[in-house]
C-alpha cells in the first residue's frame, strides 16, 4: 500500500531576473494520503499545485518541510502525467513508452501495447507523436504513466489543454482505468466539477499554497456528470470554492478553516 | 512507411504533408513542376550565359577548353613546354588534409559545443573565443600557418580544424540549450537512467542543430582549405588552381575551381543529405537544405 506524507511543506522561489520578488508557491502544507485513493487537488491558478506534484515527483526540491512517497516502506515508483504530453518528438509512440521503462524486451513492447489499447490507441504504436492529435498524444502520456506500474500516480491538469468534448471522453477513460487499477492518485485540476467526478477526496489550496479545505466525496462509481447526485455535490463543492475566493479577497481566508 | 498509410483513415490522425512531386503523365505543366526539370533548365541557362560571355570576352575560357584542359591534367598529358598534367596528387593530398581536419575538428567542436551548451560557466569561458574563430576569415589562417609551419600540410589541416570547430560547437551548444526542459523534467520524474537519456533525449534533441553544424563545417572547411592552399602551400587543389592562375592559364584555373565546387556539391548530395533525411524521418523537414544555402 502506498502512502504520501507531506509535512510542513514550503517552497519559496527566489527572485528572478524578470520577477524581483520571491514567490511563495507552497506555505507549510500538511497532508497524509494512504491507500488506493484518488485525491483531487484544486486551487486557483498559481496556488502551487504543479509545484506540489513536482516536489512529490522529485524534480523540484522543497525549501523546507518534507515529502515522502513510499510503497511498503521503500520509495514509491511514480507515474506522472503532465499538463502537456511531453513525448519525444523523434521517437515513435511505443519507443516513447519504453523510454521510461527499465527493460527493453518483447514483453515490454507487448505491455506497452496493452496500455495503449487501454486508452484506445492500439493502432498507433509505430507512429510519431506529430502524427497524432493532441488528445491522442495526451492518452499516450497516460498510458506511459501506467506502463511503469506506478505506486503513486501524479496527474497535472491532464485535460486542460484539450477541447471540452475530448476532455470529457478522456475523463471517462481515466475513470475506467482507475477503477481497474486503483492506483494511489494525486490529480491536480482547477475544475471543481472534474474533481467531483473523479475523486474520493478533494483538497483545496488557496493562493500561497496553503490548504483551505479537505472534502470527502463518497458518491458511488462510475459517476456520470449528468447524474443529479453528482450535480448536487458539485454545487456544494463549487460553493465552498467560491467562498474561499471571497475569503481570500477579504483577507479572512485563514479564519475560514 | 507502409504501415503509416494503413492508418490514414483513423479519426483524429494527422498526416504529414509528404509533398509528392506532381505525378501523372508527362505534360509540359507537369514537367515544370518537377524539381529535377527546373534544375536542369537552370543549369542549361547558366551554360548558355557562359558560352555567350566567352564569345563577347575572349579572356573567359569556354566550356570545351576547360574540359580539354582537365582531360590533359587527368591523363598527365602535355600542356605545352615542360608543363605536364597533374591531377591525382593534388586532389588526393587535399582530400587527405580535409579528412584529417574534419576528423579532428568535428569531434572537438562537438565536445566543445556540448560543454558550452550544458554549463553556464563554460559558456562564459569559451563563447567569445568561439565567436572570434567564427569571425576570422580563412586567409588569416593561411598567413599564420605559413608563418608557423612553413608551406607544409599543417597549415591547411589546421585551417580546416579551426573552421570546423566553431561551426559545430555553436550549433550544438544551441541545440543543447534548446532541449525542451519539460522533457528533461519528464525523464527525471521517471528516473530514466543517464545513458538512455543521453542516447534518446540529448542525441535526438540536438540532432537537427548538429546536422546544421556538420554541413556548415563541411562546406566552410573545404573553402578555407582552398584558400590556405592558395596562399600558403605548395601542393593541393588550391595550390594547383593558383599555379595556373599565376601562369595566366585561365582554363586551368577555372577547371580546378569547378572541380572544387563539384566536389563539395557531391559531398553534400551523396553523404550529408541522405544521412539527414534518414535522421529526420520523424518530421521529414531537413533543417538546412542545400538549396537554402545558395
Ligand atoms: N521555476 C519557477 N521559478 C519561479 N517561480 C515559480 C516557478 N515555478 C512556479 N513559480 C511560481 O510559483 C507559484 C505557483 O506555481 P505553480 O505552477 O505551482 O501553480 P499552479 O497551481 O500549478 O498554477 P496553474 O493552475 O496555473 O498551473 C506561481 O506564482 C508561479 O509564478
Ligand atoms: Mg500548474
Amino acid at each position: 500500500m502506498a502512502t504520501v506524507l507531506i509535512e510542513n511543506l514550503t517552497k519559496i522561489y527566489p527572485p528572478t531576473l524578470n520577477h524581483a520578488r520571491q514567490v511563495q508557491a507552497l506555505g507549510g502544507l500538511n497532508m497524509s494520503i494512504t491507500g488506493n485513493v484518488f485525491v483531487a487537488i484544486v486551487g486557483p491558478s498559481g496556488s502551487g499545485k504543479t509545484t506540489l506534484l513536482n516536489i512529490v515527483a522529485g524534480v523540484e526540491r522543497p525549501t523546507s518541510g518534507s515529502v515522502r512517497a513510499l510503497q511498503e516502506g521503500v520509495p514509491a515508483q511514480i507515474g506522472y502525467v503532465f499538463q502537456e504530453p511531453r513525448l519525444l518528438p523523434w521517437r515513435t509512440v511505443v519507443d516513447n513508452m519504453l523510454y521510461v521503462q527499465d527493460r527493453k524486451s518483447d514483453r515490454s513492447r507487448r505491455e506497452a501495447e496493452f496500455y495503449l489499447q487501454m486508452v484506445g490507441l492500439s493502432e498507433v504504436a509505430d507512429l510519431y507523436p506529430s502524427q497524432l492529435s493532441a488528445g491522442m498524444q495526451q492518452r499516450v502520456g497516460i498510458a506511459r504513466a501506467f506502463l511503469v506500474n506506478p505506486d503513486v500516480l501524479l496527474l497535472d491538469e491532464p485535460f486542460s489543454h484539450l477541447d471540452a468534448l475530448t476532455g470529457r471522453s478522456l475523463r471517462d477513460y481515466l475513470q475506467r482505468i482507475w477503477l481497474q487499477t486503483r492506483k494511489t492518485a494525486l490529480f491536480v485540476t482547477h475544475d471543481v466539477t472534474e474533481a467531483v467526478e473523479l475523486a474520493d477526496r478533494i483538497i483545496m489550496l488557496r493562493p500561497g499554497g496553503v490548504a483551505y479545505d479537505d472534502i470527502a466525496i463518497t458518491l458511488p462509481r462510475p459517476r456520470r456528470p449528468a447524474d443529479p447526485a453528482v450535480r448536487d455535490v458539485q454545487d456544494e463543492v463549487l460553493r465552498r470554492f467560491d467562498a474561499m475566493g471571497a475569503a481570500v479577497r477579504f483577507g479572512t481566508a485563514q479564519a475560514a478553516r | 512507411m507502409s504501415d503509416i498509410h494503413a492508418y490514414q483513415s483513423l479519426p483524429g490522425l494527422r498526416q504529414h504533408d509528404s509533398r509528392p512531386a506532381a505525378e501523372g503523365p508527362l505534360t509540359m505543366r507537369g514537367l515544370l513542376r518537377r524539381p529535377w526539370f527546373i534544375r536542369l533548365v537552370a543549369v542549361g541557362v547558366l551554360v548558355f550565359i557562359w558560352q555567350w560571355v566567352t564569345w563577347v570576352n575572349t579572356r573567359v575560357p569556354g566550356i570545351d577548353e576547360i574540359v580539354r584542359f582537365m582531360v590533359t591534367e587527368m591523363t598527365g598529358g602535355s600542356h605545352g613546354g615542360a608543363l605536364t598534367g597533374e591531377f591525382w596528387e593534388p586532389l588526393s593530398l587535399s582530400l587527405q588534409r580535409y579528412a584529417i581536419g574534419l576528423a579532428v575538428g568535428i569531434p572537438a567542436g562537438a565536445l566543445l559545443g556540448l560543454v558550452i551548451g550544458a554549463s553556464r560557466w563554460a559558456r562564459g569561458l569559451f563563447n567569445d573565443t568561439v565567436l572570434v574563430l567564427l569571425a576570422l576569415p580563412a586567409v588569416v589562417w593561411a598567413f599564420l600557418a605559413s608563418l608557423w609551419f612553413g608551406l607544409s600540410s599543417a597549415g591547411p589541416i589546421l585551417a580546416v580544424i579551426l573552421t570546423a570547430v566553431p561551426f559545430v560547437a555553436v550549433n550544438l551548444a544551441a541545440g543543447v540549450r534548446n532541449i525542451d526542459p519539460g522533457l528533461v523534467e519528464m525523464s527525471r520524474s521517471y528516473g530514466v537512467p543517464a545513458g538512455r537519456r543521453l542516447r534518446h533525449l540529448l542525441l535526438g534533441g540536438t540532432l537537427p542543430s548538429a546536422f546544421t553544424g556538420l554541413r556548415l563545417a563541411f562546406m566552410t572547411g573545404w573553402n578555407s582549405l582552398l584558400i590556405v592552399e592558395w596562399f600558403g602551400a605548395t601542393s593541393g587543389v588550391g595550390w594547383r588552381a593558383r599555379f595556373w592562375y599565376d601562369a595566366l592559364r585561365y582554363p586551368g584555373f577555372v577547371a580546378w575551381i569547378f572541380l572544387f565546387v563539384i566536389l563539395i556539391t557531391v559531398f553534400d548530395r551523396l553523404l550529408l543529405s541522405p544521412l539527414e533525411r534518414r535522421a529526420f524521418q520523424w518530421n521529414q523537414q531537413p533543417t538546412l537544405t542545400f538549396e537554402e544555402e545558395l
